[in-house]
């Protein structure tokens, strides 16, 4: 009995959902360092769109990323429930702590590794890359992300194809 | 284990440069007695800390490198540049071992074999000194030679030892067969072992010492050494030690025949009686012999370390004088100051808002305490660039001599202080450039005659302080670099047309671009075409900028100049739009104010400035703000590799202390602003690197006109 119960939890994942417009996305929390309400950010000139500036996080310059630009959306509008995930992520080796200037947080959820289903290549606009699973809560699709493909990536490429970006632009 | 390990490292690699640092000056002047005193003690304490922490193989080699050097310096043996290269090669082998003082590697365990032979070959032909033979340990590094195994008749002498502990010695738990023990493994020993006598035997308490002891040694030790042994039974045991002579007296048969022992029971020898025996024997003459040897080796050796009578005043002021931090707590003292002097920013900030009398004289007396604690921090990471000219002095030695070409190296300005961090980035850039000096710049000898130079070629590394900035100057008198020879190059690769006009300084540039290289063959040494571009990069990594300077046959001088620090730096706050820029204060000439329409006007991009025309940049453009310009900017005129550039920006704020701190690799392509620090506020400045910014937005406008 207590065996099974050990394994359940050994595979027991926690997982940090968060929301951009309408989607549900989820980031492992061992990743996450903390959350902020958004401070005044400082842009660096002539630095692509999607970097929106430094910030100070308690004497520390922290680099803050519009995530939803990131994934080709519309550039994030300020809200009383924006705020920011502090997070390290692994990009070649090299450890990284960067914000994620994202829509709103939701909860913590203990995901097993059972529940984590492989992203569906068809019918996904995202690149099957960036996801590293999806989990169904509450009859709503959560993506799990690969953080750091997502935050290596130097240009918008979460999408498939740009004509996928195009589409979405249009509607 | 380890970190203990990592003790014997550090100190070890200490001693070993200074070695290295003595055996380079004793090469141009073998006769240095000082040098040799240097190299002695050096090896000396190498062997003391080695067998110290045990690695006896290490301890045994350099032993008999150090009793070589004990007569070079009794002037027995002449230092000839066979010792000393032998010598070099001893120091390559330490470096390695140092990384694995048990000897475990097999090519190591060779190369110890190897040297430890040829060391040997030099003490066999040592003149006039009967002792050498002997004094050397075995050399069989495989087989561990135990201390016992050692007949030194020159420095040993025998003592007489009497050992009577008290009965009571069992009850603080000692054995005192552990300390006889002890004491065998210093020499040659003989045991003379008694028990008390008893008459009824159960008064006999098994939890009584009733046993003493005599020993005679013959050992290479000290009488203090000996006294050590008996350290912790001081108290509760007799201990009598008596020099009896001055030479090895158990290896004496006669004497040992003499002595008269008859048992446990039986009488004891006493001091007294063995000298009895010592005078009725011939052997006093022997001691005698040995005993005028050692008066003067005495005079040689006046303390145990081996330092020499001049020395030894100033070895002890160095031990005291400094001490031994690792860098990462100085990296995080560093940061704490750094820290501190943010905090102290805002505390100051806070003050001027709310006047109080109380508040604002705390204020003024943290920010006092808080810029010398800095200024102390700092100075700490502050290190001598001489460690890394040392390195260099050797790989010129080796390096001319491959190449067969004969240079003096000189190096000025030692003394100069650098930032740690600067110093580790310089060694790599820098020893490039010395190569590529040695290489392509120093002709041969026969050349150099022809040309009517001295044969010998000279490289000179200098290092200075000039304002805020650190310079290191490379220079050698060799052939030096034809500034038509590159542009012919450069053409050839089609770097350059053959209608650019180029001055001088942007020729010699050139040399920095990379898979760029005049040399006709690739040698060994440089000529490979990269290295130029990295070292560039390097000391641009480092905010220093480097210059070349070549007349034909004259030399050629390359200059560094560098930050004094990463950390901390002066600049000039001032603001575009809503964000804060910081300039630093070591590039800034002038500020002026001037109005919108005059730079709007202005399709040149000159402004005209007390008569001077300079060329400005608009950084509300070149940094696209989007938003309305001011009628009014203030134009700050920078000083740029030798002219000066104006660089607009709506206000000044004032100056400002500013603790760099990096933006990371997100940042990356936006190289024209170094890094970012916090205000007192709590805002960030961005910290401008002028001099990238003036090269990449008017190289973009010359493409433009274009």
């Amino acid at each position: 009995m207590s065996q099974i119960a050990e394994n359940i939890l050994e595979n027991l994942q926690s997982f940090l959902t968060f929301r951009l417009a309408d989607e549900h996305f989820a980031v492992n929390v061992l990743k996450v360092i903390e959350i902020l309400e958004v401070p005044k950010i400082t842009k660096v000139p002539r630095s692509p769109d999607y970097m929106l500036g430094v910030i100070n996080l308690r004497g520390n310059v922290l680099p803050v990323i519009d995530t939803r630009i990131k994934f080709s959306m519309e550039k994030t509008e300020y809200t009383v429930n924006t705020c920011i995930i502090v997070m390290s992520i692994d990009i070649d080796g090299e450890e990284l702590t960067l914000g994620a200037l994202v829509d709103a947080v939701d909860e913590v959820l203990d995901i097993s590794a059972q529940q984590i289903k492989d992203s569906p290549s068809i019918g996904s606009q995202y690149n099957p890359e960036f996801i590293e699973g999806v989990v169904k809560v509450n009859e709503e699709f959560v993506m799990i992300l690969n953080l750091g493909k997502v935050f290596s990536a130097d240009e918008v490429q979460i999408l498939k194809d740009s004509q996928n970006k195009d589409e979405k632009k249009k509607k | 284990m380890e970190r203990l390990q990592q003790v014997f490292k550090e100190e070890s690699d200490d001693l070993l440069q200074n070695l290295e640092q003595s055996l380079l000056s004793l090469e141009k002047n073998p006769d240095d007695e000082n040098r040799i005193a240097e190299i002695f003690r050096a090896m000396h304490t190498l062997k003391g800390n080695s067998s110290m922490f045990g690695f006896s193989k290490i301890a045994d080699f350099v032993h008999n490198l150090e009793t070589l050097y004990s007569h070079i310096r009794d002037k027995n043996l002449k230092a000839t540049s066979s010792i000393i290269d032998c010598t070099f090669q001893v120091l390559d082998l330490l470096k390695v071992l140092v990384e694995d003082p048990i000897v475990t590697d097999e090519n190591n365990l060779r190369s110890l074999a190897d040297l430890s032979v040829r060391i040997l070959t030099f003490l066999e032909n040592v003149d006039g000194s009967e002792t050498s033979q002997e004094t050397v340990k075995s050399t069989n590094v495989v087989e561990d030679s135990s201390p016992s195994a050692v007949d030194a008749k020159a420095t040993t002498k025998t003592f007489y030892i009497s050992f009577i502990p008290s009965e009571e010695i069992f009850e603080d738990g000692t054995n005192p067969l552990f300390l006889i023990e002890e004491l065998t493994e210093m020499g040659k020993s003989k045991v003379f072992t008694y028990i008390k006598p008893f008459e009824i035997i159960t008064d006999y308490n098994v939890e009584k010492c009733y046993t003493s002891w005599e020993i005679l040694l013959a050992t290479e030790s000290s009488l203090n050494e000996i006294k050590d042994v008996f350290l912790f039974v001081e108290d509760t045991a007799e201990i009598n030690i008596e020099e009896l002579s001055g030479g090895n007296l158990i290896a004496n048969a006669d004497f040992i025949n003499a002595i008269n022992y008859t048992g446990y029971s039986g009488e004891k020898q006493t001091a007294e009686k063995l000298k009895e025996i010592i005078d009725s024997m011939d052997i006093k003459e022997i001691t005698s012999q040995v005993k005028e040897k050692q008066a003067a080796m005495a005079q040689q050796i006046p303390d145990k370390d081996g330092a020499p009578p001049t020395a030894p005043a100033a070895t002890k002021e160095k031990t005291i004088s400094s001490v031994r931090v690792g860098s990462d707590k100085l990296d995080d003292l560093m940061n704490l100051v750094s820290e501190l002097v943010t905090t102290q920013a805002g505390l100051s900030l806070y003050a001027e808002h709310n006047h109080t009398t109380a508040l604002e004289s705390i204020t003024e007396n943290v920010e006092k305490l808080s810029r010398q604690l800095r200024d102390i921090a700092f100075s700490m990471t502050l290190i001598p660039i001489n460690n890394l000219f040392g390195r260099f002095q050797r790989m010129i030695r080796d390096v001319s001599a491959n190449l067969n070409k004969s240079v003096e190296f000189i190096t000025q300005g030692g003394e100069t202080e650098l930032d740690k961090t600067i110093i580790e980035y310089l060694t790599d850039p820098l020893l490039h450039l010395l190569r590529n000096s040695l290489d392509h710049g120093i002709e041969s000898p026969e050349e150099r005659k022809r040309l009517g130079k001295p044969p010998k070629g000279t490289i000179t590394l200098k290092a200075y302080y000039s304002g805020v900035n650190v310079f290191i100057q490379i220079e050698d008198d060799g052939k030096g670099i034809d500034a038509n020879v590159i542009k012919a190059s450069a053409i050839k690769k089609g770097m350059i047309t053959p209608e650019t006009e180029l001055t001088e300084r942007e020729i010699y540039d050139l040399i920095f671009s990379a898979g760029f290289s005049t040399a006709k063959e690739v040698t060994d040494v440089s000529g490979r075409g990269v290295g130029m571009d990295v070292v560039k990069r390097n000391i641009a990594d480092i905010r220093g900028e480097i210059t070349v300077d070549s007349k034909v046959n004259i030399g050629t001088k390359i200059t560094l100049k560098l930050p004094l620090t990463l950390s901390i730096t002066d600049g000039l706050l001032v603001q575009i739009s809503d964000t804060y820029y910081l300039i630093p204060l070591s590039v800034v000439s002038k500020c002026h104010e001037v109005t919108k329409k005059s730079l709007a006007d202005e399709l040149n991009k000159i402004v005209v400035l007390d008569g001077d025309q300079i060329p400005f940049l608009d950084l509300r453009k070149e940094f696209r703000v989007k938003d309305e310009a001011p009628e009014f900017f203030q134009l700050i005129v920078v000083e740029n590799e030798g002219r000066r550039v104006g660089l607009t920006v709506d206000s000044i704020v004032g100056e400002y202390q500013a603790v760099l701190k990096p933006l990371g690799k997100y940042y990356r392509h936006q190289d024209f602003i170094s890094g970012g620090t916090i205000l007192g506020d709590g805002t960030i400045a961005l910290v401008m690197d002028t001099s990238k910014i003036i090269n990449k937005f008017s190289q973009v406008n010359k493409e433009e006109l274009v």
